[in-house]
């Protein structure tokens, strides 16, 4: 899967690291036993510090994300959990609020804001489609 | 053992001459965590990398590496750094393989699997003299002299300045991946370096100096969250504005330009009430954050 970080967002690494996992899964576009890179080839290839991507996978295993098994590897779980609908709601709502204060303090409000959500889902649309 | 610091450094001074390079510097880095030092050339960063060496002798001040003084225990002290200098210097008529035996000859432990995966990763070959290497390759093979013995602490005194920048994305990516392969929590990396971009995503907790001080010492993802710049533009000439908390300032064309560590809905209002034609709020990156630290007010206190 492919990981991108922004430090400039003012969210720590291992919380961007956590949302990325949780919404590829979300999306489906990581399944129930997708293997996730290990702790030290995605601190390498990201260039963080791996103690930061071992607290976003311990992160994840405790929200029952993804499974650690000793000497394989940390997989997406099969337990659809955090795929439930309400569950899938409540991340949602989480990362809106965030946009919403974000675009607050740009004194983005309201329809203007909307409008601007509707192309972002248009500039995903023709991303999935190329 | 846990509760003693990698590094401890209280009210440090170092003189060359009548020029303090140091002046009552503190420093606390606990193991296990990569610790960077900011600062301009000249701050003193290098100074006092070079005290904890005992390469330099404080004139005053106390410095303990894992609690041993470096001036009394310099062996034992040693025996635990791998250190990796600007300019790496090695004897230029040995060849790659002389020099990592000679380095390997003083230390107790020596990581041969770990040599030989580095030495496969750079490309470098063992029987070429040092004198004919690339700058980039031997701040290579100065790394892996630092790391092979896998020390409990890596000193990094600008490692990757002057290197292009492949041979930087590599030397990271050594660091983050061999050096802390095993006992990550026990491997410890103080980094001076004025190229921030580049360990941004590496560093837990940093350090700015100036004139030889330490001006503020701050954890890197509490700093990402609460630093704010603030960018508040008028229609007509901007109104003086005074908050508490601000680290710069500047005015261009109608536009206030504010770092703050201390942002609030407050301190938004009190903006508001300026009626300023627009407010817009940036995060900062670490290199934006030691910018605005470095022209702050503090710094000439």
């Amino acid at each position: 899967m492919h990981l991108e970080l922004n430090f400039k967002s003012g969210k720590p690494a291992y919380l961007q690291i956590m949302d990325q996992v949780k919404y590829a899964a979300a999306m489906r576009a990581l399944r129930p036993g997708d293997q996730l890179p290990s702790i030290r080839d995605l601190a390498e290839r990201l260039r963080i510090n791996r103690n930061t991507v071992a607290k976003a996978y311990a992160e994840l295993e405790h929200e029952g994300v993804v499974e650690m098994v000793q000497g394989k590897g940390v997989f997406i779980t099969g337990n659809s959990s955090p795929l439930l609908k309400s569950t899938r709601s409540t991340l949602l709502a989480e990362a809106i609020d965030a946009a919403i204060v974000q675009a607050h303090h740009f004194q983005i409000e309201g329809e203007e804001l909307v409008e601007f959500v509707r192309e972002r889902l248009a500039a995903f649309e023709k991303r999935r489609r190329d | 053992m846990e509760s003693i610091n990698a590094v401890e450094v209280k009210n440090l001074i170092r003189k060359y001459g009548k020029t303090e390079a140091v002046n009552g510097l503190n420093l606390s880095v606990q193991p296990g965590k990569c610790y960077a030092l900011f600062g301009r050339n000249g701050a003193g960063k290098s100074t006092t990398i070079k005290c904890l060496l005992n390469h330099l002798r404080p004139n005053s001040g106390e410095v303990r590496v894992f609690g041993m003084d470096p001036r009394k225990e310099e062996v034992e002290v040693k025996a635990r750094i791998g250190y990796v200098p600007e300019v790496v210097a090695f004897y230029p008529w040995m060849t790659v393989r002389g020099t990592l035996d000679y380095a390997a000859s003083f230390r107790k432990h020596w990581n041969r699997t770990l040599e030989a995966d580095l030495i496969r990763r750079f490309e470098i070959d063992e029987k070429k003299k040092v004198s004919a290497l690339s700058k980039g390759m031997r701040s290579q093979v100065g790394l892996l002299t630092a790391i092979c013995p896998e020390p409990d602490l890596l000193l990094l005194d600008e490692p990757t300045s002057g290197l292009d920048p492949i041979v930087r994305r590599e030397f990271i990516e050594t660091v983050i991946g061999a050096y802390q392969e095993s006992a990550p929590d026990r491997r410890t990396v103080l980094v001076s370096t004025h190229l921030i971009n580049e360990f941004e995503g590496l560093i837990d907790e940093f350090t700015v100096i100036d004139h030889g001080r330490d001006v503020i010492h701050l954890e890197a993802d509490a700093a990402r969250a609460r630093f704010k710049k603030i960018r508040v533009r008028f229609t007509g000439p901007p109104p003086e504005i005074k908050l508490p908390d601000i680290f710069s300032s500047k005015s261009e064309n109608g536009e206030v330009e504010l770092v703050t560590d201390n942002y609030s809905d407050e301190i938004q209002a009190q903006l508001q009430a300026l009626s300023p034609e627009s407010i817009v709020v940036e995060n900062l990156t670490l290199e934006e954050i030691f910018v605005a630290v470095g022209k702050s007010k503090r710094t000439n206190s």
